[in-house]
């Protein structure tokens, strides 16, 4: 397939053009019409007034991690490693160890996640076979004055919910 | 020498060296607000102390602390430690002196003494302005030199012949101007400038001189190195330019020498093409002469002024989301009151004068002075706000067009027009 | 008084321009002490009511001609290293003073001889634009015209100059 191309037409020719003076007067009157219609009443500004006012996030939108749980509250996680193999960024480490409760045979004994590190790029929750992790929190901003705090930990991770229901959280992914 | 005499030296002196200091303030927020608002967004107007924001101008203080306690770094490598030090003074120090011999109202008459109300009461006027915006190339330079830095050698490189090249047709553009005018001196060109043509139309430089008007302010957007003229800063290309390895005060003070430089040149602008400090149409003599009726009028026109003002605050000062209790608008009615208290001040001094005042006494010399002072700072502002407004508006020049438009398009016209007006002033004796 | 307080500042920072001028080992602080210097002179020039000259003096000298030196130093961009060795400097110095004794003792002479005058501002104009341009163009117009004859000729020969070196580039 060729490529499409669009021959925009040539400006800046004709001798009123080439004065610039003229060109120029005509933006400035452009620029100043903005200038004066927001100085005369500013609320029509395109600002959304952050933090204050929240923006309007899909359910699909990838935030902070979350591991899910079974109905009992067992780790759905089976430690298989899929996540930290895919990792692009190398953000997972996982220490797997055995499973006495009869449900699988392996789990994770820690599950860290560097948030610092993390380029929030989905595929851990793409390659999980189980469904045991998920971007759906809806915590988009997480600060820390020090990097050990943005590893986060397998409880936290546990006790965290997701933001969203899952009809949503399922109509998000088919959207995407 | 009187003690009025050393009051007057004082006054004169630290309007002319504090005022652009003060109109710093004026110009970061106004750059920073206009930009905003031609975007279509709002600009810094978060930072607050208790609440109050000023508007944005809290923001310069809060960016003026940041800078004064940072840390002041010289690099390792840099060898001439004294002239990498010595450049932002340069700059600055032509910036604020390049202010001194402009007038910022008519000369003042006191007890029968006459006082020219310039920082320097000296009559070389425009030629004192050149040589020392020229010293400004010495900063630049040693700046980009001494930082032995490809980018600031570079940005220098760029920043300096430009310059160098822009004060050949601003200075003749300058000369096609001193023909009319007849005067190097400041304070006569701007009171030259007081009269009429046919009664109606001010005689302003820009009406009598409008080819040159284009050339100097276009020269004198590339000497302040200002879009779109700011190659030395290409941030694209070159980083910063030549302030690139200063941090700090120092960087500082290439900022604000950099504001101080285009607020003196608007001064300038003003001075010689918009009629400098004289109010259009009334004349220093004919305010002083009807002292009483301008007072009135200013009387009259203030209040009304101020409700229109007062409006305009509170449609603006308030929060554009839903919230209870707007602390806002609570700091729009403390700015309101605020000003209104202003205002009532300036009235009781109008009333006096109203009252007790004869013309031409020494009130009435006062009340048109700061009435000429008021309106030089007004016109100073719009023609900064006209500087920020080209910034927002025009793209950057290609480094080989803003040679070709420095020296195959104004230096030609310049010259024709220099031409042209002796032939036309000779013609009409 | 103050008049010769301030001629008397202007004159060291000259003089100490001029030394520095020669003194520096780095061609940028010489050209900045030559700066210095002119600065200086400009001042002298304003003492002596030549407010046209010491306008020129700012302009042309110190603005334009050593800012495009220390221009085309910054052009070169010199280390340390590119500097040339120079050992005998000292030798030439003092021997240049030497020399120079006989001068020097001539001058003071003729300084001494000079009857003294009282330093004061000269009124009426003096030094103004107007009065040097009507000097000028009444008693000194030939010698007027035959420099501005002589700076043409220079103007030519550089475009010319300039012109002749790009053909050889292409």
């Amino acid at each position: 397939m060729a490529a499409k191309v669009k021959q925009l037409p040539s400006r800046g020719g004709t001798p009123a053009e080439k004065v610039y003076l003229i060109e120029i007067f005509k933006g400035m009157g452009i620029t100043l019409r903005h200038f004066l219609r927001n100085l005369w009443d500013n609320s029509n500004l395109y600002v959304r007034h952050y933090p204050e006012v929240q923006p309007n996030i899909p359910a699909h939108w990838r935030g902070r991690h979350r591991l899910l749980t079974h109905s009992d509250g067992t780790p759905k996680c089976v430690a298989c490693f899929m996540c930290q193999t895919n990792c692009p960024a190398n953000c997972i480490m996982i220490k797997a160890g055995e499973r006495t409760d009869g449900i699988t045979e392996k789990m994770p004994v820690s599950f860290t996640i560097d948030l610092a590190e993390c380029i929030y790029c989905g595929y851990c929750v793409e390659a999980c076979p189980e469904d045991a992790i998920r971007m759906d929190t809806g915590i988009y901003a997480f600060t820390s004055s020090n990097r050990e705090e943005m590893k986060i930990e397998m409880d936290e991770m546990l006790s965290l919910k997701g933001g969203y229901t899952e009809e949503e959280y399922q109509k998000g992914l088919e959207d995407e | 020498m009187t003690t009025l005499d050393i009051v007057m030296v004082i006054v004169r002196v630290s309007i002319s060296a504090f005022v652009p200091l003060c109109f710093l303030a004026v110009c970061v927020t106004m750059e920073r607000r206009v930009a905003g608002f031609v975007q279509d967004r709002s600009g810094p107007n978060r930072a607050g102390i208790y609440g109050f924001r000023a508007g944005g101008l809290v923001q310069n203080l809060a960016d003026g602390i940041k800078l004064a306690f940072k840390e002041d770094i010289i690099s390792e490598h840099v060898e001439h430690k004294f002239l990498y030090v010595l450049a932002p003074i340069i700059s600055m120090a032509a910036a604020i002196i390049s202010f001194a011999l402009i007038p910022f109202a008519d000369t003042l008459v006191l007890d029968g003494k006459a006082y020219v109300m310039q920082g320097i009461p000296w009559d070389t006027g425009i030629l004192w302005f050149l040589a020392v915006t020229g010293f400004s190339v010495y900063g630049i330079i040693l700046a980009g030199w001494s930082s032995t830095n490809k980018y600031s050698l570079l940005g220098a490189l760029r920043s300096a012949s430009q310059v160098i090249s822009y004060e050949i047709p601003m200075g003749l553009a300058v000369i096609s101007l001193l023909i009319v005018y007849g005067s190097i001196n400041l304070s006569d060109i701007a009171r030259f400038q007081g009269q009429n043509w046919l009664g109606f139309i001010p005689m302003w430089g820009i009406f009598l001189q409008p080819l040159a008007a284009v050339i100097f302010i276009v020269a004198a957007f590339a000497e302040c190195n200002r879009t779109p003229f700011d190659l030395a800063e290409g941030e694209s290309e070159l980083v910063a330019g030549f302030h690139l390895e200063y941090s700090a005060m120092k960087f500082a003070v290439f900022f604000m020498g950099e504001y101080v430089a285009m607020f003196a040149s608007s001064a300038v602008i003003v001075t010689l093409f918009f009629g400098g400090y004289n109010i259009p149409f009334f004349s220093t003599d004919f305010l002083i002469r009807n002292i009483k009726p301008v007072a009135f009028v200013m009387l009259v026109i203030l209040p009304v002024f101020m409700f229109y003002f007062a409006k305009w605050i509170r449609r603006n000062n308030r929060s554009q989301y839903p919230r209870e209790n707007d602390p806002r608008e609570a700091e729009a009615t403390v700015y309101i009151r605020c000003f209104w208290i202003l205002i009532g001040v300036i009235e009781v001094f109008l009333l006096a004068i109203l009252a007790f005042a004869q013309p031409d006494t020494a009130a009435a010399h006062l009340l048109v002075a700061l009435m000429q002072i008021c309106t030089f700072l007004l016109k100073v502002t719009l023609m900064l706000f006209v500087y920020v407004w080209v910034r927002w508006t025009i793209p950057r020049f290609r480094y080989d067009q803003l040679q070709i438009l420095g020296w195959q398009k104004l230096l030609p016209l310049a010259l024709l027009n220099i031409f042209v007006t002796g032939a036309i002033v000779v013609a009409l004796g | 008084m103050y008049i010769d307080t301030l001629f008397s500042i202007f004159a060291l920072t000259a003089v100490a321009g001029s030394l520095g001028l020669v003194l520096f080992r780095h061609p940028m602080r010489s050209a900045l002490c030559l700066a210095v210097t002119m600065i200086s002179l400009a001042g002298i020039y304003a003492l002596l009511s030549a407010k046209l000259i010491f306008l020129l003096q700012l302009i042309v000298y110190a603005g334009a001609v050593t800012a495009l030196i220390v221009f085309i130093i910054m052009f070169l961009n010199l280390r340390e290293k590119d500097l040339p060795e120079e050992n005998e400097r000292f030798t030439y110095f003092i021997g240049g003073a030497v020399v120079l004794i006989p001068v020097a003792w001539f001058m003071i002479k003729v300084m001494k001889s000079i009857p003294e005058v009282k330093n004061s501002i000269v009124g009426n104009g003096f030094g103004s634009i107007k009065e040097v341009g009507q000097m000028l163009f009444t008693n000194w117009l030939v010698p007027f015209e035959i420099i501005s004859l002589l700076l043409l000729v220079t103007l030519i020969g550089a475009v010319v100059l300039a012109g002749i070196r790009r053909e050889s580039n292409d």
